[in-house]
């Protein structure tokens, strides 16, 4: 909302600069976005007359145009052809200013120009660059045209909240300046010429009185269509709106003014002068002013003649009956609608116009009678039309005035501070609330104004704006206990392991699509294939919520590759969705992936690459930091992994995801390096047995006895399946058992391998002597001879 | 040969003896050797050894006493003088090996490697200790919700503008029923319908608008969103929760303020505002020239959410605020582009491995 400086001080005497209103209107709720002066960066640019224009003899592009600025003839070279004979432009003469740039004499293809023609942005009054802004034919040649234009002004801009539609007319926005500084709100009047000779020469039929409570109709005649004059076309022009015609910027001036949409029908398109609000009819179309051709929904609101709809109501007008340059008599309305019908069909079309941002949010529904009343009295001065003094006002519904009790240490219990009745029933007073009082109980009258004001807590809040929210105390409340839950303690605990293997935590999209599925290769019937799709997606390739992490680790791992790393290990622990019947599931998982360089090679040596063991040593070690004792491992083929180099995950018997290397397809597809690995791991697996309070175990106080025990078994006899036996064969004094050599060739049989592992022997009770460890040795061997037929490598 | 003469060639003997080792315990050159040199000074078969084996001749107890304290003065000496010599080739062998062992400190050392949590991570992390540190739980909820939850149930109108098509997504198949939630709000209330009051809650969320990316603007984004609802809570307790908090991320000297807003879920609602860290409120760019930067809505709990889940509105208030974590993250660490979060590149990422939190 852009509110002249100026304007704003005809309504309400301020005694303030602008930035100090703009401050005071912030800490009250209006809040002051910024404040623009059009006039300080123009310097020297007149009113001039266009007497000749010209086609420049080297450039078709530019004309050559004659202007009288009322001390002779300048030629001035223009770019724009919006130019006829007769009309007042802006001239910036030579060595005016216009912001940062000097305006000088100078050549243009051979032709010289003294000075430049400017555009509404370039005078900052508009966003216009296409054409030359033509001035109202009323100003004066040769006036500076910031004074001409009243641009010797502040605008202020203001973000008016949903729930403040009165503070879209600048009328609202003084009454908010009136209770802030004390002061009391001018409202201009009213007077329509008393020339009622003629008879209501309109009708109204409300058939909908639920879609419009409220329709007020006014018919003025007589009227000659033409350009506004200059003070009403600078209002707009400071405001944002474009002048458009006298008839219609009478209407835009007073739904600036008041906040309250007008609409103006060339009453000569409007059948028997006969208005009937009602819903279209299903098929019914519509040509709206902006061009389009909209069919229109039964839900729609419209505004009709007997034959046919003239426009949709509190949204926009149709093209059929609009004020044109050959309008002589004109049906003015001053409507109040059902805010939430005016949103439907606002959102159904697809359409937010300056009139149904302010019905939807809740126009005031005392505001017609007085609105059309100013316009048509604008009308009359401006187009000399004759106005009818007959008021139709049909007003089926009347709106209710709310009336809410509130209750003063009320307020003060809410706001933590002690405010005393009487000034709480001063500041809602100052706003327009009617205030009876008894006592500590305030009964307020709601004005017509204030759709927003419902209950306690809404006086309550305009109390506390009002007396400023400064005065509110600053204190604690008790809480209760702080803390994390145990499987959100586990979370962060997990985060932190995996970030001091050395991976770097990520955050990718959670919008995906299939796209992403058949990069990774998965079949149709893959369970990730399975996505919660959304109705109303952005892009195609986000219109789906993801069911793999993969694809936008593995989209960063290339990023990375692509741009400066040798190698990149990445992890994020995130959502992904599973469809169910009802809402979705949504459980957290862990993604990862490991390509490339794990450390550099230096002067100590040769560098690691990650590969499927250094990203297995990294899970091992977060499910260790998870309080997972037994992880399983078994062999797993499918994309997008590696059909030998994969494994399943089991925790705690159940499948918690997989890790293995990507199948070099994959690899390719995401531009990635061949080898690298990934895991995806549902985490509700983990957290399955959430981490408990350590209890610390007691330590022997005896000597350990250290064994090396290498055996030779089968070559399909996974590595994990020996060392379980060996655990088991060796309890209770093995506590200890680590795999430190994996042999295979000339010194053990074709087809087997060599196993060495390292063994601790303790006792709790006593030291081992060699008798007792020869005894555990003696016991594993037996076992794993009998498993496996394992033989002892001499 | 007299008894005069015979003490006079033991101790003639003696004094060879000392002369004769002392040469040899100098002559040896280096340990090998000296070891070699102390069984020729003092073993059985050197000159000392031998002229002591005179003494067993003498039989006037005093002269033997004499011999014998010369003898042992003899031995004394070579000892120390072995010792010494022991003492100086110990120290030269030392020496020379701690030049063997010197290595050349400045050489780089082994890095393990070094990873990082994200800074959203960090952030949210450190929001969320802020107010465990204030009594706060930490809760969480769908992010595909009902879009009674998400809208209704905040008493959001019918025809608010957020409902539409055009800001919020919907999930195919469930006609207007579910929504990707557009804030955390709805956790709140699945928090209040869960459990009675007192209710301190953060809660951390992923969230989603139709909003058309850029530097400050993503369809999907990270919000936390707090509430407090007690017996006797007031506005005051509002400011003085969110003021420490903005203060605590942002400088714990800056001047807070509330300002008047609007959100249809608290009333009265307001915006937090922090002076600028950057130019201390005279302004400057990161703050538009304002002076005050915009942390976060809140505001008390509407009464039609207590009533809502039940709550009785009589004798329980509350307050509520939410905040996007990329936009706290943002301004305390001076990115301008929030999509930076988003592209995981690590020289970024790498930026967040080292520093703490705390103004
Ligand atoms: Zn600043």
């Amino acid at each position: 909302m852009r509110v002249s400086f100026k304007w704003l001080k005809e309504l309400v005497p301020v005694d303030v600069a602008p930035e100090k209103l703009g401050e005071m209107l912030s800490m009250s709720g209006t809040k002051l976005e910024s404040i623009h002066r059009p006039g300080n960066s123009i310097g020297d640019v007149v009113v001039a007359e266009v007497l000749a224009v010209k086609d420049h003899p080297k450039a078709d592009n530019l004309t050559l145009v004659e202007v009288d600025s009322g001390d002779g003839t300048r030629s001035v070279v223009c770019g724009a052809r919006n130019l006829a004979v007769g009309d007042r432009v802006p001239l910036a003469q030579v060595g005016a200013r216009l912001g940062e740039a000097t305006i000088a004499e100078r050549r243009i293809r051979g032709e010289v120009s003294q000075g430049m023609l400017c555009s509404g942005a370039e005078l900052g009054v508009s966003r216009d660059h296409s054409g030359i802004l033509v001035l109202p034919s009323d100003l004066a040649l040769g006036s500076d045209i910031v004074a001409a234009l009243g641009l010797d002004d502040a605008v202020l801009e203001f973000e008016i909240t949903p729930n403040r539609p009165d503070c879209m007319g600048i009328i609202g926005i003084a009454r908010e300046v009136a209770a802030l500084l004390g002061a009391k709100l001018r409202v201009p009047d009213a007077q329509v010429g008393e020339a009622d000779v003629m008879a209501a020469q309109v009708e109204v039929e409300i058939v909908d009185p639920a879609g419009c409570p409220r329709y007020v109709a006014r018919y003025i005649e007589g009227l000659a269509v033409a350009g506004s004059p200059a003070w009403l076309a600078a209002r707009l022009m400071t405001a944002g709106v474009r002048p458009i015609s006298n008839v219609v910027d009478a209407t835009n001036y007073v739904l600036l003014e008041t906040g309250h949409p007008l609409h103006a029908f060339d009453a000569a398109r409007v059948t028997d002068g006969h208005i009937v609000v009602r819903r279209a009819d299903q098929g019914e179309e519509l040509v709206t002013l902006d061009g389009s051709k909209r069919s229109l929904d039964p839900d729609d609101l419209v505004i009709a003649d007997p034959a046919r709809p003239l426009g949709m109501a509190g949204v926009m007008g149709g093209e059929d009956s609009e004020v044109s340059g050959d309008t002589t008599a004109v049906i003015l309305e001053a409507a109040y609608f059902d805010p939430p019908s005016i949103g439907r069909t606002s959102r159904r079309h697809v359409l937010r116009t300056e009139a149904s941002a302010r019905f939807e949010r809740g126009a005031d529904p005392d505001m017609p009678p007085y609105a059309a009343a100013r316009a048509l009295a604008l009308m009359a001065e401006l187009g000399g039309g004759r106005p009818s003094g007959a008021v139709v006002d049909a007003y089926p519904r009347p709106i209710e005035r709310p009336r809410v009790t509130l209750r003063a240490e009320r307020t003060s219990t809410l706001l933590g501070y002690e405010v005393d009745a009487a000034s709480q029933a001063r500041h809602l007073e100052s706003i327009g609330v009617g205030v009876e009082r008894a006592g500590a109980r305030l009964e307020a009258g709601i004005p017509s104004w204030r759709p927003d004001l419902r209950i306690e807590e809404d006086l309550i809040e305009e109390v506390a704006r009002l007396a400023g929210f400064d005065r509110l105390p600053a204190t604690l409340p008790s809480g209760v206990n702080g803390g994390l839950e145990p499987a959100q303690a586990l979370e962060r605990h997990l985060r932190r392991t995996l970030s001091g293997t050395g991976m770097r935590e990520a955050w990718t999209s959670p919008l995906s699509s299939q796209r992403d599925l058949d990069a990774l290769g998965l079949g149709e019937d893959h369970p990730a294939r399975k996505m919660v799709v959304l109705a109303n997606p952005m892009l195609e390739d986000e219109s789906s919520m993801r069911t793999t992490l993969l694809p936008g680790l593995l989209r960063a791992a290339a990023h990375n590759l692509a741009h400066h790393t040798g190698g990149v290990a990445l992890f994020e622990m995130s959502r992904v969705y599973e469809p169910t019947g009802g809402l979705p599931r949504e459980p957290l998982t862990l993604g990862a992936v490991w390509s490339g360089t794990r450390t550099p090679q230096t002067w100590r040596g040769p560098g690691t690459k990650w590969d499927f063991f250094s990203a297995k040593g990294v899970l091992e070690a977060t499910f260790g930091a998870a309080g997972v004792e037994h992880a399983g491992w078994s062999p797993v083929s499918g994309m997008p992994l590696h059909p030998t180099r994969a494994a399943n995950v089991s925790v705690g018997g159940h499948t918690a995801g997989t890790l293995g290397e990507l199948h070099p397809d994959v690899c390719e597809r995401f531009d990635v390096a061949r080898g690298t690995v990934v895991a995806e791991l549902a985490l509700p697996a983990l957290f399955a047995s959430p981490l408990t309070r350590v209890k610390a175990a007691g330590l022997s106080r005896f000597p350990a006895v250290y064994i090396d025990l290498a055996v030779v078994v089968g070559e399909a006899i996974p590595a994990a399946t020996v060392t379980l036996a060996i655990q088991q064969a060796g309890a209770p004094e093995a506590t200890s058992v680590r795999l430190f050599d994996l042999y295979r060739g000339e010194q053990v049989t074709a087809g087997r391998k060599s196993l060495a592992y390292a063994l601790e022997l303790r006792s709790p009770e006593g030291t081992l002597t060699d008798d007792d460890a020869a005894r555990v040795r003696d016991r594993i061997v037996d076992a794993l001879s009998h498993e496996f037929g394992a033989e002892l490598r001499a | 040969m007299t008894t005069g003469e015979r003490l006079d060639d033991i101790e003639a003997a003696l004094e060879g003896a000392r002369s004769e080792g002392l040469r040899i315990i100098e002559a040896a050159a280096d340990l090998g050797s000296l070891a070699e040199a102390r069984t020729r000074a003092l073993g059985r078969k050197a000159p000392l050894a031998r002229a002591r084996s005179g003494l067993g001749g003498i039989t006037d107890p005093t002269d033997r006493k004499k011999l014998g304290q010369l003898a042992n003065a003899v031995g004394d000496e070579l000892e120390a003088a072995l010792t010494s010599k022991r003492g100086g080739f110990e120290r030269a062998e030392l020496d020379a090996r701690w030049e063997r062992e010197r290595v050349d400190v400045t050489l780089p050392g082994d890095a393990p490697p070094v990873g990082s949590l994200h800074p959203l991570t960090k952030t949210a992390w450190e929001i969320v200790d802020i107010f465990i540190g204030l009594g706060y739980r930490v809760a969480e909820g769908p992010e595909i919700e009902l879009a009674k939850y998400n809208f209704e149930a905040l008493n959001f109108p019918e025809h608010h503008p957020s409902l539409s098509p055009q800001e919020t997504f919907y999930i195919e198949g469930h006609g207007d029923e579910v929504v990707l939630r557009t804030h955390t709000s709805p956790v709140q209330i699945r928090v209040m319908e869960s459990q009675a009051p007192p209710v301190y809650v953060v809660i951390p969320g992923r969230t989603y608008r139709r909003d058309v990316m850029d530097a400050t603007h993503l369809s999907a984004f990270f919000q936390l969103e707090g509430l407090a609802v007690d017996e006797g809570i007031t506005m005051g307790d509002l400011k003085g929760s969110l003021g420490t908090f903005a203060r605590e991320i942002f400088g714990r000297d800056l001047d807070v303020r509330l300002r008047p807003h609007y959100f249809p879920f608290t009333e009265p609602s307001a915006e937090l505002d922090v002076q600028c860290f950057v130019c201390r409120g005279s302004g400057c760019r990161v703050c538009k020239g304002e002076g005050w930067i915009e942390v976060l809505g809140c505001g008390m709990v509407h009464p039609f959410l207590l009533e809502w889940v039940g709550y009785d509105a009589a004798r329980y208030s509350g307050f509520a605020f939410g905040m996007g974590v990329e936009r706290i993250a943002a301004l305390a660490h001076g990115v301008t582009d929030i999509r930076s979060f988003y592209d995981n590149d690590v020289r970024f990422l790498a930026q967040f491995a080292t520093g703490g939190g705390g103004p």
